[in-house]
């Protein structure tokens, strides 16, 4: 309890402007390139950031860690003139700034690099990375053209320096995710940015990727880059990072430097909890096979053992990075994707070849994104009737009475808020809005739930909320199979668990045996 | 702090549904300013005139509706009134009347397949699509009647467009039966909730479990056949098949949509709105013309309307 307290939702904003000195700063010509002062944000309904203090020292990388919704992204946003504090004060190299939108915070030399890359996928590599500031010349002294030869060389002199030697003429359409990236880094040093914000760089990386991407970062650092690095691989953070901030509920509440931090005391600061207590209680007196699938392949024969297995009372949980094939396997069972995928249903074979046919089977399918999930005008009773229409006794007429009743009794439940079943669902928070897609398929008394990512970019209290829901399902005899990128959940809440790369299952562990995330980590690595 | 924002919410949502309320409101200010320019505005026979002028169009725009809630759009339909129009009065006036306006019908209903199967099955954008058949139509219209009109229908059929009932015009009494059934199927059944999903969030309502192809083609279909019944009308009213008519009611129709305040991206829309929206635009340019506005300054304050509409539509939607 009393380490609990310690990490408890302790407001440390106020040690925001000590830190550079006061944990005794010693590396010399390391100045502060940006920071942020006692920054507040309040959005409708939540205070996204309430006291924050950064600061961001050139040739350091600053991890900026949290949970998702404690105010990471908000806090980038600020930094990167997207979004205005409503309170506090961002400094540049010392200065107090005010943003009054991304092209001021371009102009001041902080430059972010967001997930989804920002590239023309028409123009070559070289014109990406001096985009805005093309080399340019006279023909005949009078007519503008583009002054190719400048523009090559410039463009990969750049690129060079990063050790991404490519072919500068290439269409950036062409390039692989990890490839866009470094164009978008050339890009950035090509304006002479001196605080690189990058946003989950690694999440769809593979491992080769991440460690090239690590080079050009050591290299940055080198070049007294301040560098901002927002990652939920642990690991990650542990081997990168000179200093570590790590955010909840808006504040601050865990700051340490290179050394005094490990996964473990970066988990508790984090979710406040230890590591222990986020493992679910799990139940091992599993019923039947209800889910059995010989081979991911279009093999005819099956092989002796099948792939994957789910029984009653179960949650497996498939493990593998953005693009492993976790959300195409899961879309597949749900016959949401081509070719369809045979497998046995409690003894039967089935295959289902579209979402409909399998929910006739008694599937459900919790889709990645909350937005495929859900139509946003329509109410929370009509996104629950929808898995309810081929019920209705009559076509020519809703059975509002069965509807009514299912979704007050599913509101009561889940504890949806608020308790207005017209209330259009794109009005309601992230975290009930993953509770009316929830309701939508206990409304059907599905046996089999598909949850593809279920916690993704949701906050902790939802997340811990969406666990809880999955638990109570398997409890009463459900099976589960869900997908997730974030290896510590796997493990968390998992019976068992495959690990996916590439499309394919390359390893299986489960709790009676070798059963651990560093484990499981080595399999999706490498 | 949960307490705090449910009534936040409960206040924007007394504010949306009164500025959802705008187009009703600005058809009663229209009414009460027309009215008071011109005492000629709320005669009797004005209102009538008004109510007919308005009642072919609405067929048009009742399917219409449903083809945006749906997530489509379809520019044959005024082309499909000709067809369907030209078709009706041969076989009126060759072989039978009901024929006649069955077929006249149905020809509708065979372009919606068409414009559904073209959507859905080769995945051809519906702005393109039906673009296309706009062109293809009114291309076959012009073949099937060489550019002729077609005359001396007979006086059962032509009562349709000009009899009434207990001093009622049919025309009004068709919309209404019209209005009353497909106000029901959009939204008070099952279909109806399957249409507005799909228009919604296609992804969504798939993985719902909802056939979403079928759902789009039986919009298409129900847009098609309603266009073919008001091009019947359209040629009973006419006192002939006339390959030139409906031009320009696909655009007077969506035009109706978006007045009435649904969603050209899908899944938002109530029926009666879309026909206040078309009786906004009946309503102009009958009160402009009896204030003796020229009709190209009509033309002009109509394009004003539908743009300010529109712009009035997006600014709701993000404040």
């Amino acid at each position: 309890m009393v380490r609990r307290a310690k990490y408890n939702k302790k407001p440390m904003g106020a040690l925001g402007g000590a830190t550079a000195s006061g944990t005794g700063e010693a590396v010399t010509g390391r100045e502060s390139l940006l920071s942020a002062d006692q920054v507040y944000k309040h959005f409708a309904g939540t205070q996204a950031l309430a006291g924050v203090s950064v600061d961001c020292l050139g040739g350091e990388v600053h991890a900026l860690i949290g949970e998702n919704g404690a105010g990471k992204s908000t806090l980038i946003k600020i930094m990167g003139g997207v979004h205005r504090a409503d309170r506090g004060t961002i400094r540049v190299a010392g200065d107090p700034r005010a943003f009054a939108g991304p092209a001021d915070a371009l102009a001041a030399g902080i430059v972010t690099i967001p997930q989804e890359m920002r590239i023309v996928p028409a123009l070559s590599v070289a014109e990406n990375v001096l985009l805005g500031h093309i080399p340019m010349r006279r023909r005949a002294g009078v007519l503008p053209d583009v002054d190719r030869i400048a523009l090559r060389a410039r463009a990969a002199e750049i690129l060079h320096d990063l050790n991404f030697d490519i072919d500068v003429d290439r269409a950036a359409g062409t390039l692989t995710y990890a490839e866009r990236q470094l164009v978008m880094i050339g890009r950035a040093l090509s304006r002479r940015a001196r605080v690189l914000i990058l946003d989950e760089p690694t999440a769809a990386l593979e491992a080769r990727e991440v460690a090239r991407l690590f080079d050009v970062i050591g290299r940055l650092k080198a070049r007294g880059v301040a560098l901002v690095f927002i990652s939920h691989r642990l690991d990650e953070v542990v081997e990168l990072a000179d200093r570590c901030t790590v955010l909840r509920d808006g504040q601050v509440v865990d700051r340490c430097l290179r050394g005094e931090f490990d996964a473990e005391r970066l988990i508790r600061s984090m979710t406040g909890r230890d590591l222990e207590e986020l493992r679910r209680v799990h139940d091992a007196r599993f019923g039947a096979a209800v889910l059995e699938v010989p081979s991911l392949g279009h093999a005819q024969s099956a092989p002796a053992e099948s792939v994957l297995r789910v029984r009653e009372r179960e949650v497996v949980g498939l493990a593998g990075l953005l693009g492993s094939g976790t959300t195409q396997l899961l879309r597949r069972l749900f016959g949401a994707d081509a070719p369809a995928l045979r497998f046995t249903l409690r003894g039967a074979p089935a295959a289902p070849r579209s979402p409909a046919e399998a929910i006739a089977l008694g599937f459900g399918l919790v889709p990645g994104e909350r937005a495929h999930g859900l139509v946003m005008a329509l109410s929370v009773r009509d996104n629950v009737a929808l898995t309810l229409l081929d019920r209705n006794k009559r076509a020519w007429r809703l059975d509002g009475a069965m509807i009514d009743g299912l979704v007050a009794e599913l509101m009561d439940a889940l504890d949806i808020r608020p308790r207005d079943p017209a209330k259009p669902v794109g009005t309601l928070s992230g975290g009930n809005q993953q509770k009316v897609i929830f309701a939508k398929w206990l409304a059907r008394q599905v046996g089999v739930l598909l949850l593809d990512e279920p916690t993704h970019g949701i906050d902790i209290g939802a997340k811990t909320l969406i666990h809880r829901l999955m638990h109570d399902f398997a409890a009463k005899g459900g099976a589960i199979l869900f997908s997730s990128s974030e290896t510590l959940e796997v493990v968390s809440i998992s019976d068992s668990v495959l690990a996916m790369k590439k499309g394919e299952v390359v390893a299986r562990m489960d709790r009676t045996g070798d059963y651990n995330e560093k484990r499981l980590r080595e399999a999706l690595g490498g | 702090m949960s307490a705090a924002g449910t009534r936040v919410a409960g206040r924007q949502t007394g504010l949306q549904m009164l500025s959802g309320q705008i187009p009703l409101l600005a058809l009663v200010v229209l009414i009460a300013v027309s009215a008071l320019v011109s005492d000629r505005f709320l005669s009797l026979q004005n209102i009538s005139n008004v109510l007919i002028q308005t009642s072919i169009m609405a067929v048009v725009v009742i399917g219409m509706t449903l083809v945006i809630i749906g997530g489509g759009f379809d520019l044959s339909v005024g082309s499909v009134v000709a067809l369907s129009g030209c078709i009706a009065a041969y076989i009126v006036r060759d072989v039978d009347t009901t024929l006649g306006i069955v077929v006249g019908t149905l020809v509708g209903t065979a372009v919606g397949v068409v414009n559904g199967l073209i959507v859905t099955k080769l995945r051809v954008n519906p702005f393109i699509a039906t673009l296309g058949t706009m062109v293809l139509v009114r291309g076959v219209v012009l073949l099937v009647t060489d550019g002729r009109p077609i005359y001396d229908l007979p006086a059962g059929f032509i009562a349709i467009g000009g009899g009434n009932l207990f001093g009622i015009h049919y025309l009004i009494w068709i919309l209404a039966a019209l209005f009353a059934v497909f106000h029901w199927i959009l939204h008070r059944t099952p279909y109806g909730v399957r249409v507005f999903a799909t228009g919604g969030n296609r992804e969504a309502a798939f993985l719902s479990g909802i056939e979403v192809d079928r759902v789009t083609i039986s919009t298409y279909v129900w847009c098609g056949t309603l266009a073919g019944i008001a091009g019947v009308l359209l040629a009973a009213r006419l006192e002939s098949g006339n390959p030139t008519t409906g031009e320009f009611y696909e655009l007077t129709a969506i035009a109706a949509v978006v007045l009435g305040g649904a969603s050209l991206y899908g899944g938002e829309g109530k029926l009666y709105k879309s026909m206040v929206g078309v009786l906004i635009m009946v309503v102009l340019g009958n009160s402009l013309n009896i204030m003796g506005v020229p009709s190209y300054w009509q033309r002009v304050a109509i394009g004003v309307v539908i743009v300010a509409a529109a712009a009035a539509d997006r600014f709701r939607r993000r404040g």
